[in-house]
C-alpha cells in the first residue's frame, strides 16, 4: 500500500479526518463541518478556519447535512476543499486513496452524488464508504487489537444529528434489525436552549455557547426522581446547580463553571438547576418532547430482539457506544442500569465504551485503511470510469444488499419481480437500464 | 334590563366550558410536531438570514455578477486549484433539495427491504411523562385552554402569562 489512504469520518457537525501515513498519530484532524459566520469577527468561516474564529457570539451556522443526511453540497465541497488543501491535509487526491463514512440508510440517489464528488471532482484514486458502525469490527472498541472482534456485536452510534442502534453478526451488518432513534447533539443543545431562553436568558442565537454548556454541565441522571426533589427543594442552592459564568468576547473570555474563588460583579450568571439532567435524559424519554419513540434502552431492547433467538444473549453481552453524545458523563451507567432490567434475566449485559467515543470510528477507520485486505474493498477511478456508480453499489455493501446472504447471485435484484424491476429503473445508470430493455424488447415481439 | 342579558352570557360561559374541557388532540399532534421541527433548526432565525446573509455579501461585486452563473460558496475558497467541474458535480452544487424531496426522488418507499423510512424506533407502550412546561418539575395539571401540564400555582401563573396560547373558544 505505496499510496498515502486518506480517512474522513464525515459528521454531520464534525469531520475526523487524517492520513493513514502519518506516522503513529491515532488522533484525527477535528473540522467543523459547516460554514460558519461571526458577525462579531464580521468574516465567514469556511470548515477549518474556524479555528480562527474569536467572537463567537449569534454565529451563523449553514450545515451540510439536514436531519443527518447531505444535502447541502455547494456547502460541503467548501469544506472539503479546505480540508484537501494544504491548510489541513495537504494531499494530492488523484494519488491517492479515500475512506469516508456515510450516515445509516443513505439514500442511493445522495450515494451517486458520493461516487460523483470523489470520482470526477476530487479524481481519487480509489475509494471505499461504508458506514461508522462497519469500521467498528476493525477497531478496538471490544478489547485489544490482538484478540479477535467478538462474533456479535451491537454499536450503539449516538451522535449529532441522530442515534443509530446497530447489531453487527460476523462483521456485517445486521439492516433489518439497525433502529433510529431521532434525538442527537444538535437537538439537545437546540432543547437547552429553548429551556434557558425561557427561564433566564435569551439565548436562542447563541448555538456555539449553549453547545459548550451543554458538553460543560449536562449529565445524565442515574435517579431522576431524586434529582428532580432535590433541584425542587432550593432551586439556587443544592448538590446539582451549576452557575456558569457567560463568557465575554470583548475581553476574550470563554465561558466557564463559578469556582469558589471567582467573584465577578459584572458576570453574567446562568445558573444550570435541573437542566443539567433534565435535557439528557430525552434521550431515554423521547416522550418528554412529545417524540413518540421508545427511549434508547428500548430501541436496544427492540432491535435485540429482532434478531435470531440463540445469539440474542451475545447481543446483550456485547455493546457498545461510539459517538460524540454518548461522552455525556453518566450515560453508559444508566443505560446498563435501565438495560439490566429490560433484558432476560439469565444474560449478562456488556457496555464497552471507548476513551474517546466520538473518534472510536475514525480510530478503527484507520486500522481498517492500514489492513491489507483494504484495497479489496476499494471501487477504482477506472471501475468507475466504466461502470459508474454501479461499480460501487456492487461492491459496497451497504443496506440495500440484504439479500446478498440469501443469493450469492452479484445482482440479486435482477431476478426479482417486475415490479421491482421498475422500481429499481428510477434510481438507475445507463448500463443496468440497458440490460432490462434488451430483455423486455424480445419479449415484447413475442406477444405480438 | 340585567335580568335579560344575564341569561345569554351565561349560557355563552357554558359552552365556552363544555368546548375548552376536550381540546382537539389533533391540535396538540400538530403543535408538538412544530416543536419537534424547531428542535433541528441550525439557527434560530433562520427565514430570514438565510438570504440576508448569502445578498450580503454579494453586493460588492454589483448587479452583473448576479447573473446566471450563480456563485457559490465553494467557489470563493480557490484554494489553488483551478478546473472545471463535471455537469454532475455543478448540478449538485447548484440546486439543493431539501431531505423531504431526496427521499421522494430516491424511490426508497418502493423498496421492500429495510429503508430509513422503516427504521424509526416504534412508538412506546406507556403513556408519556407529564413535564411542568414551566419549571421541569413533574406537570400535576393541565392547563384548560392548551393542555399544557405545570406543577403549582407559581407556574401555573407564569404559563398564563407568557406560554399559553390563550385559544379563544
Amino acid at each position: 500500500m505505496g499510496s498515502p489512504v486518506r480517512n474522513k469520518n464525515n459528521g454531520a457537525f464534525t469531520i475526523k479526518c487524517g492520513l493513514t501515513n502519518s506516522g503513529d498519530s491515532s488522533s484525527p484532524r477535528l473540522v467543523t463541518n459547516a460554514v460558519v459566520r461571526s458577525k462579531g469577527d464580521k468574516a465567514t468561516y469556511i470548515g477549518h478556519e474556524f479555528d480562527r474564529c474569536r467572537d463567537f457570539s449569534s454565529l451563523h451556522y449553514r450545515l451540510p447535512f439536514e436531519k443527518g443526511y447531505l444535502v447541502d453540497w455547494d456547502a460541503q465541497k467548501a469544506v472539503w476543499d479546505g480540508i484537501f488543501s494544504e491548510e489541513v491535509l495537504r494531499v494530492n487526491t488523484t494519488e491517492s486513496s479515500l475512506l469516508i463514512t456515510e450516515p445509516y440508510f443513505n439514500l442511493p440517489n445522495l450515494q451517486e452524488v458520493y461516487d460523483q464528488f470523489v470520482f470526477e471532482e476530487y479524481e481519487f484514486a480509489s475509494y471505499h464508504r461504508c458506514s461508522p458502525a462497519a469500521l467498528i469490527p476493525y477497531g478496538n472498541l471490544y478489547g485489544s487489537s490482538s484478540s479477535a472482534p467478538p462474533e456479535c456485536m451491537l454499536v450503539v452510534d449516538s451522535g449529532f444529528s441522530f442515534t443509530h442502534v446497530v447489531p453487527i453478526m460476523g462483521s456485517s451488518i445486521v439492516w433489518s434489525a439497525v433502529k433510529r432513534l431521532d434525538i442527537g447533539g444538535k437537538l439537545l443543545t437546540n432543547q437547552l436552549k429553548e429551556l434557558v431562553s425561557f427561564r433566564q436568558w435569551n439565548m436562542m442565537d447563541e448555538t456555539y455557547i449553549m453547545s459548550h454548556v451543554k458538553e460543560t454541565c449536562c449529565y445524565v441522571s442515574t435517579s431522576y426522581r431524586r434529582d428532580m426533589e432535590i433541584c425542587r427543594e432550593n432551586p439556587r442552592k443544592n448538590d446539582i446547580v451549576q452557575e456558569y459564568i457567560l463568557p465575554d468576547f470583548s475581553a476574550n473570555r470563554q465561558g466557564h463553571i463559578r469556582k469558589a474563588e471567582d467573584v465577578g460583579e459584572t458576570d453574567q450568571i446562568l445558573y444550570m438547576n435541573n437542566e443539567r439532567f433534565s435535557v439528557p435524559e430525552t434521550m431515554f424519554y423521547p416522550s418528554d418532547i412529545g417524540l413518540q419513540q421508545l427511549g434508547l434502552p428500548g430501541a436496544i431492547a427492540y432491535s435485540i430482539s429482532l434478531l435470531p433467538n440463540d445469539v440474542q444473549g451475545m447481543f446483550w453481552a456485547n455493546i457498545g457506544l461510539i459517538g460524540g453524545t454518548t461522552k455525556i458523563p453518566g450515560f453508559r451507567d444508566r443505560l446498563l442500569h435501565e438495560l439490566r432490567s429490560l433484558a432476560p434475566i439469565d444474560v449478562e449485559v456488556i457496555i464497552h465504551t471507548a476513551a474517546d467515543a466520538m473518534t472510536e470510528a475514525y480510530k478503527s477507520a484507520l486500522a481498517f485503511a492500514r489492513s491489507g485486505d483494504f484495497s479489496s474493498y476499494v471501487v477504482t477511478r477506472a471501475e468507475y470510469q466504466e461502470s459508474g456508480s454501479n461499480a460501487s453499489r456492487r461492491r459496497f455493501k451497504d443496506w440495500k444488499s440484504t439479500d446478498n446472504e440469501k443469493c450469492p447471485d452479484p445482482y440479486p435484484r435482477k431476478g426479482k419481480a417486475p415490479m421491482q424491476e421498475s422500481d429499481d429503473e428510477r434510481i438507475s445508470i445507463p448500463t443496468r437500464g440497458g440490460r432490462a430493455r434488451n430483455r423486455t424488447g424480445p419479449s415484447g415481439q413475442r406477444r405480438r | 334590563m340585567p335580568p335579560k342579558r344575564g341569561r345569554p352570557r351565561r349560557q355563552v360561559q357554558v359552552e365556552a366550558a363544555a368546548a375548552r374541557a376536550h381540546i382537539d388532540p389533533e391540535l396538540i399532534a400538530k403543535r408538538t410536531k412544530r416543536h419537534l421541527d424547531e428542535l433541528e433548526r441550525s439557527n434560530y432565525t433562520e427565514s430570514s438570514t438565510l438570504f440576508a446573509s448569502a445578498d450580503d455579501e454579494d453586493q460588492d461585486r454589483g448587479p452583473a455578477a448576479r447573473g446566471r452563473a450563480r456563485q457559490t460558496i465553494s467557489d470563493k475558497r480557490e484554494h489553488g486549484r483551478k478546473k472545471k467541474s463535471t455537469m454532475n458535480i455543478r448540478t449538485a452544487v447548484l440546486y439543493r433539495k431539501n431531505l423531504a424531496t431526496l427521499i421522494d426522488e430516491s424511490g426508497i418507499a418502493a423498496l421492500p427491504g429495510p429503508t430509513y423510512l422503516t427504521a424509526a424506533v416504534p412508538p412506546p407502550n406507556e403513556p408519556p411523562r407529564l413535564i411542568c412546561s414551566v419549571c421541569g418539575y413533574w406537570g400535576k395539571y393541565k392547563c384548560k385552554k392548551c393542555a399544557m401540564p405545570y406543577c403549582d400555582l407559581n407556574c401555573e401563573a407564569v404559563h398564563d402569562e407568557t406560554r399559553c396560547e390563550r385559544r379563544v373558544l
